[in-house]
Parts: C-alpha cells; structure tokens; sequence
C-alpha cells in the first residue's frame, strides 16, 4: 500500500513541480546568470563579470534608493505588526469574529491600485484630509507635504499590507493555546503581560515570519512610491523596474535585484539575532508541535 | 474594551479609503473633495461607454479564467499528491510552490521577462496567464493545505478495503470531499488574477488588462471616472470572495461533516 502510494504521489506532484521549475525556479537561474552579463546600448552580452554588482555598491544613488527602500521597509513593517498583533489578538482570543475576519478579507482582496488611488485623492493638495483640516480651522493652506512624501508612501503601504499581516499573526497566534494565556492571566499577569511574556516568546517565529514577509514585499513595491513618493520616495525597487523597462540595462537591474534579496537576507538574520539577544525569541521546543 | 475600540479603529483605517472612493464614484462634480455637490450616475455612465475599458475588462476575465482554470489542474494534483508524500516530498512541493508568495512581486515579473525575452517567446496574454499561474497556484496551495490537514486518508483506504478500484476512490470518495475547497480556491486564483497589476506589467507586452488600464489612467488624472471604475471593480472582488465563502460554508454543511477535530 505504501510504496505505490508514494509513487502515485510524486506522478501527480509532477505537473506543478515541472511547472515551478519551468516558470520560477529557471527564470530565477537565468535572472542569476544575467547578472553576471554586460548591457551596451540596449544589446544585452553574454559575459562572466562583476562589474554589475560592484558598479551598484559603488553607486551613490544605489545606497540612497536602498536606504531609502530600507528605512521605509522597516517603519512601515513595524507599525504595521504592531497594528496587526491587536486585531490578531482579538481574532484569536476574544472572539472569532466572522465580521470582522471578512472586512480584512475584503481590504485585502480590494484591488492593489484602487487603494493607492485612495490614498492619492484622500492626501493631496485639494483632497479630502486637506479640506477637512481647513473647515475645520487648524490650518489655512492646504497641506502639500502630504502627498509625494515618506508620509505618503508609508501610511499607503502600511493599507495595502495590513490585513495580509493580520491573516499571519492571526495564524501564528493560533497555535497557542488559550488555555496558556488564561492560566497567566490568573496568575496575575495584565493583558499586556501577558502578550510579552507568554504569547510573544510562543509565537516568536510566527511573528517574525508575519514582520519579514511584511518587510520583504514593502521594500520590494515599486509601484507605491512611484505613484505617491515624489522624488523623496524613490526605492530600489523603482531603480530596479526602471533597468528593466526604461534604461535597457537588463544585467544591471539583475545585480540590483540579487543585491536587494541579499539586504532581506541580511535583515532577517538581524532580526533574529536582536531577537535572541533581547530574550524575546527562545529556540523552538521541538515537542510543541509533535501531536499534530 | 479598550481592545475592543482599538480594533474597530484600525478597522476603520483600513475601510475609510475604500468608504471614500465609493463616495466620490457618485460626486456630481468632477471634484474629489468635500464639500459634496450631490449624487449623479454620470461618471457610471461614463465607464458603460468606454468602449477601451470594455477591451481591457474582457482582457482580465479571460486571463483570471484561464489561470483559474490552470491553476485548479495544476493544483487539485498536487493536493492529491500532498496527501500521498512522505515529509521529505512535502517538503520539496511547499519550498516550490511557496517560495513565490514570500518574494516581491518585482522579482518574480522580472525574472519571467527574462526568461521569454530568452526564450523569444513573444509577450502576449498567453505569458500574462503563465505568469498568473505562478502567483495564483502558491496560493491554491496554502488554501487548499489548511483544509488537507483535516482529511482522513483511511477514507481512502477503507474505499479501497471494500473493494473500489483506484479510479472508483478517487472519483467516489476523494474528489467530492476535497471539491469544495478546489473550487472555492480556484475562486481565489480568478481574483488574484484580476487584479495583478506588478508582474503583469513586465509581461504583458501590448496588451491591456484592466489594472493596467486603470493605471495609465490613474498616472495622467484624478477623476471620478476613475472611482466609478474602482468601484466596480470592488463590489466585483466583494462577489467573488462571497461566492468562494459560500462554496466553502456549504461544503461544511455536506456529508462530510462527521467527521470531528479536535
């Protein structure tokens, strides 16, 4: 029974296998490969030479769009974390609200543009918050720094990503029992205490999984800072899209790309490591998840 | 109950743009601002005679069809096979079909690009749809996996005991169980597919679905057009997403409700 059973499985995994491997896993490969070859005037060239990677790094503008990207990613992953973890929170604890489970869902699944599009008409200068601000007196001249601004491009992210970031920490959560929290709610802890000393150690990776991924596709949009970022805004993700579609220089947006997953590497390990170091997060118990 | 007004309030962050497009859809004035100068379907009627947006729309459908359709092969075999690996081939299916969720969408437009413009595979809507296909199965995965975790392959077995062929078990026993939760995924695939806008825009070569029409749009303009077409767009996804919830309530209403896990 087993044998063939195994065998009848890898025969019906192989047409989605086959197909990752044909249209992400070799187009990733390539990608790698095109990084590695030169660009002159719109002919892209075989080649085996770093200069795309080492050009980038020593690139000024590179540093800033990334910094920029970085900073950016790193803001708005946080606020956007620390606005889940409630609602996760409620979700999961207090009451599985259905209502409330398929509001986020339709925040989420309301198309992408529309709610940059939003953001752009409620920020600008004769927008809704402006006009609101004037009736109401606190200002006199419509505000201009709201729209193409950080401001702009992290409270529009921090939209777009937050029910996505609420369906991973609602996951997370999940896997701690209610019966834990109740017990140190007896014991006398707050409902903050006992947020950080029982739930948070517990979903620890869950937590940082729902911050990276947040993190990761923050850094990586493009789109966002183009529409509502100005010249303040602009990503590595912009200057990488621009290679693409603009600049003809294929292996140099390649580099970048490679070079922007590198930062997300480096950013995860970071994460971790602060994480350990400060006690928040403790090494998985490999029991917890044995009866499953 | 400070928690309680804390959620609605984030709630409230992330319904009050969307209140606001759907407001201004209906302004009788091309201004996008208060104060309201009254309703009008003017901007509605607008969009029913823009012969462009009708290409754009019939372009998207039939991209979301087809990568539904794609997807549902693809990823109803791969649920089987889930049920039917060990760890180790698990393992391999997830980091496959999973890594592309984890990954800005960026990466992966760019990287398609390459390959066709490799391969000299001319951009068209059949690349939009392989392209599709690569976002949308990740996501059939993930939806179909938290219900595959319920199933009881002794189903299987015992269908197998009382004698079915392979065939038989598969068609009387597996199938209808797991259908549901296909098709409502499937569902998803379609509105993933409708909206993408980031990967399509490296693949799409001359053609124009309906973000990538909005887009030019949004890029040279803000009008209530614009609204009208968001609108629409949005009670579309709020359908779409009730009609997979429905699928999904009256699969936990059908025979297999049984079963109990705890």
């Amino acid at each position: 029974m087993k044998a063939p059973n195994i065998r009848m499985g890898g025969l019906l995994a192989a047409p989605a296998v086959l197909y990752m491997v044909m249209f992400f896993v070799v187009p990733s490969l390539i990608l790698f490969v095109y990084s590695f070859w030169t660009a002159a005037s719109y002919r892209i060239m075989p080649d085996f030479v770093f200069s795309n990677y080492l050009n980038s790094l020593m690139s000024p503008l590179f540093w800033t769009v990334t910094i920029n990207a970085i900073l950016i990613g790193l803001v708005t992953a946080s606020i956007t974390l620390v606005l889940a973890i409630p609602v996760g929170y409620y979700l999961v604890y207090v009451s599985r609200s259905q209502v409330i489970l398929y509001l986020i869902l339709i925040t989420w699944f309301s198309s992408y543009l529309v709610r940059i599009y939003a953001w752009r008409t409620l920020l600008g200068t004769s927008g809704v918050l402006n006009t609101i601000l004037i009736q109401a007196g606190i200002v006199d001249t419509p505000v201009g720094v709201f729209l193409f601004s950080r401001f702009a491009v992290a409270i529009t992210l921090i939209h777009i990503y937050l029910p996505f970031c609420i369906l991973l920490v609602v996951s997370s959560l999940s896997e701690i029992k209610k019966d834990l929290v109740d017990a140190a709610r007896d014991l006398g802890a707050s409902p903050l205490g006992a947020f950080f000393r029982v739930i948070a150690p517990n979903a620890a990776n869950g937590l940082v999984g729902a911050f990276m991924l947040t993190f990761v596709m923050v850094a990586g949009d493009y789109v966002t800072p183009q529409m509502l970022g100005g010249s303040s805004g602009q990503t590595t993700g912009l200057l990488i899209a621009d290679q693409f579609r603009k600049t003809g220089n294929w292996p140099l947006g390649a580099a970048q790309a490679f070079l922007m997953f590198l930062v997300s590497i480096v950013i995860y390990l970071s994460v971790i490591g602060l994480g350990r170091a400060t006690g928040l997060i403790v090494k998985r118990r490999p029991s917890k998840r044995a009866g499953v | 109950m400070v928690l309680k007004i804390v959620v609605w309030s984030i709630l409230a962050f992330l319904l009050m743009p969307l209140v606001i497009i759907v407001l201004f859809s209906f302004h009788a004035s091309p201004s996008l601002s208060f104060p309201f100068a009254g309703f009008s379907l003017r901007w509605y009627a607008e969009v029913l005679g823009n012969a462009q947006l009708g290409s754009a729309l019939v372009k998207s459908l039939t991209v979301a069809g087809f990568t539904a359709l794609i997807t549902l092969i693809l990823g109803a075999a791969a649920s089987l096979a889930w049920l039917r690996l060990g760890p180790r081939g698990r393992a391999v299916l997830e980091v496959l079909c999973l890594t592309p969720i984890a990954l800005p969408g960026l990466f992966v437009g760019v990287s398609l690009l390459v390959l066709f413009a490799q391969t000299r595979i001319q951009l068209s809507t059949v690349t939009i749809v392989i392209s599709h296909v690569v976002l949308a199965l990740p996501i059939l995965i993930v939806a179909m996996r938290a219900r595959l975790a319920l199933f009881d392959p002794s189903l299987e077995e015992a269908s197998r005991d009382l004698g079915a062929s392979q065939m038989q078990t598969f068609g009387k026993v597996t199938l209808p169980l797991i259908a549901p939760t296909l098709i409502a995924s499937a569902i998803l695939a379609f509105a993933v597919s409708f909206d993408e806008f980031v990967v399509t825009s490296f693949v799409a070569g001359t053609e124009t679905t309906l973000p990538m029409y909005i887009w030019s749009m949004m890029r040279r303009t803000v009008t209530p057009l614009i609204n009208a077409i968001s609108t629409l767009a949005l009670v579309f996804s709020i359908a779409i997403l009730f009609i997979a919830w429905l699928i999904g309530h009256l699969r936990r209403r059908s025979a297999v409700a049984g079963r109990t896990v705890s």
